[in-house]
C-alpha cells in the first residue's frame, strides 16, 4: 500500500522538504513507514511527534492505504 | 468600564460586556522573554484587569533581537520588573504584579493560584511539565506557545488535557532539542499574538479556542496546520 510522508520544522532541513509517496507493507506502523525512507526516529535528536491525516498518533500506531504522515520537530523555545 | 474611549477599537471583536468582563480577569504569564513580552503587551493593551508576570531572569544583549521588553538601557535588569514598569506606561488601569523567581515544583501552585488563566511563555520542556501539572491541580487553563527558528506552535491545555505528554514524548531530555535554528523576532511576535488571541477566547468562554488541537506554524513556507490531539 502507498502512504505519503512529509517532514515539518527543522526535520525538513535534515531529511528534505519534499513529499514522498512510498510503498509500505500492509499493517506497518508509523515507525516502520519512516524507516522505509531511512528515518529512525530514536536517532533523530530533534524528533517531536507525528500526525496521520492531521491527527496526532503514536509512533507505534498502524498506517493505512493513502495515509498522509507528517513528522514534526520539537519546538520548545520561548 | 474606566476610560471607555481607550478600548473603542476593541469593540467589534468584543462587545462592551466582554470588555467589562476582561477588566475583571486575572492572567499569570510565566516567562517575560520573546513570547512573554508579546503576550503581556497584547493583554495589557486589550484591557485584561490583572496580570502577574513571572521571570527569574535579567535581560542580556542576546535578547535584543526579539524580546520586545528589552532595550539597550535595561540590560542586566529584571525582566519581570521591567515588564511591570513598561506596561504601566501603556495602560495604568491594569494591575501588574511582577514576581522575580524561578518557577519550580515547590512554588508553582502558589504562584498560579487564583488566576483565571496561565500563559506558558517559558523556554524549556521541563518547566512546561511542572506548569501543566500545577495548572491541573489548580484547575486553571494554560495557553501553550513555543518557538524555534521559523517554526512555532500554540495550543490550549485545560486541566486533564495533558498536552505536553502528547507533543513532548521524551520530555525528560531537554538536551534533545536542537536550538541551532535560532529565535528570530518575527516568530516570537506571531506566536505570542496567537497566544494572546487564544487567551481572550478562553477568558470570554468562547468555544473555538485550540482545545485538543495544536496549531503548527512554519513561517518559512507559510504553513499553518491545526493538528487534532
Amino acid at each position: 500500500m502507498k502512504v505519503t510522508i512529509v517532514m515539518r520544522g527543522t526535520l525538513r532541513k535534515a531529511f528534505g522538504a519534499e513529499e514522498r509517496i512510498v510503498e509500505v507493507p500492509e499493517g506497518c506502523t508509523v515507525d516502520e513507514a519512516l524507516q522505509v525512507i531511512g528515518i529512525n526516529y530514536r536517532e533523530v535528536r530533534n524528533f517531536g511527534f507525528v500526525s496521520v491525516n492531521n491527527m496526532r498518533v503514536m509512533i507505534t500506531d498502524p498506517v493505512n492505504e493513502g495515509d498522509y504522515i507528517k513528522a514534526f520537530s520539537k519546538v520548545s523555545g520561548g | 468600564m474606566k476610560d471607555k474611549s481607550r478600548y473603542s477599537r476593541n469593540i467589534g471583536i468584543l462587545k462592551e460586556s466582554d470588555q467589562d468582563l476582561l477588566s475583571k480577569k486575572s492572567v499569570c504569564v510565566i516567562g517575560c522573554g520573546g513570547l512573554g513580552g508579546g503576550v503581556i503587551e497584547n493583554l495589557v493593551r486589550i484591557g485584561v484587569g490583572k496580570l502577574t508576570v513571572v521571570d527569574c531572569d535579567t535581560f542580556d544583549v542576546t535578547n535584543l533581537n526579539r524580546q520586545v521588553l528589552s532595550n539597550e538601557t535595561n540590560i542586566g535588569k529584571s525582566k519581570a520588573l521591567e515588564a511591570a514598569d513598561q506596561m504601566k506606561l501603556i495602560n495604568s488601569n491594569v494591575e501588574i504584579t511582577p514576581i522575580q523567581v524561578e518557577l519550580t515544583e515547590e512554588n508553582c501552585r502558589q504562584i498560579i493560584a487564583g488566576h483565571d488563566l496561565v500563559i506558558d511563555a517559558v523556554d524549556n520542556i521541563k518547566t512546561r511539565f511542572i506548569l501543566e501539572a500545577a495548572c491541573e491541580k489548580e484547575k486553571v487553563t494554560l495557553i501553550h506557545g513555543a518557538i524555534g527558528g521559523w517554526s512555532g506552535q500554540v495550543g490550549v491545555s485545560r486541566p486533564g488535557d495533558k498536552l505536553f505528554q502528547k507533543i513532548y514524548p521524551a520530555h525528560e531530555n531537554d538536551a534533545s532539542v536542537d536550538t541551532s535554528a535560532g529565535n528570530p523576532s518575527f516568530t516570537a511576535a506571531v506566536v505570542s499574538a496567537i497566544q494572546a488571541a487564544e487567551a481572550i477566547k478562553v477568558l470570554l468562554g468562547k468555544e473555538d479556542a485550540l482545545y485538543n488541537k495544536l496549531l503548527m506554524i512554519d513561517l518559512s513556507e507559510h504553513s499553518y496546520e491545526v493538528i487534532e490531539l
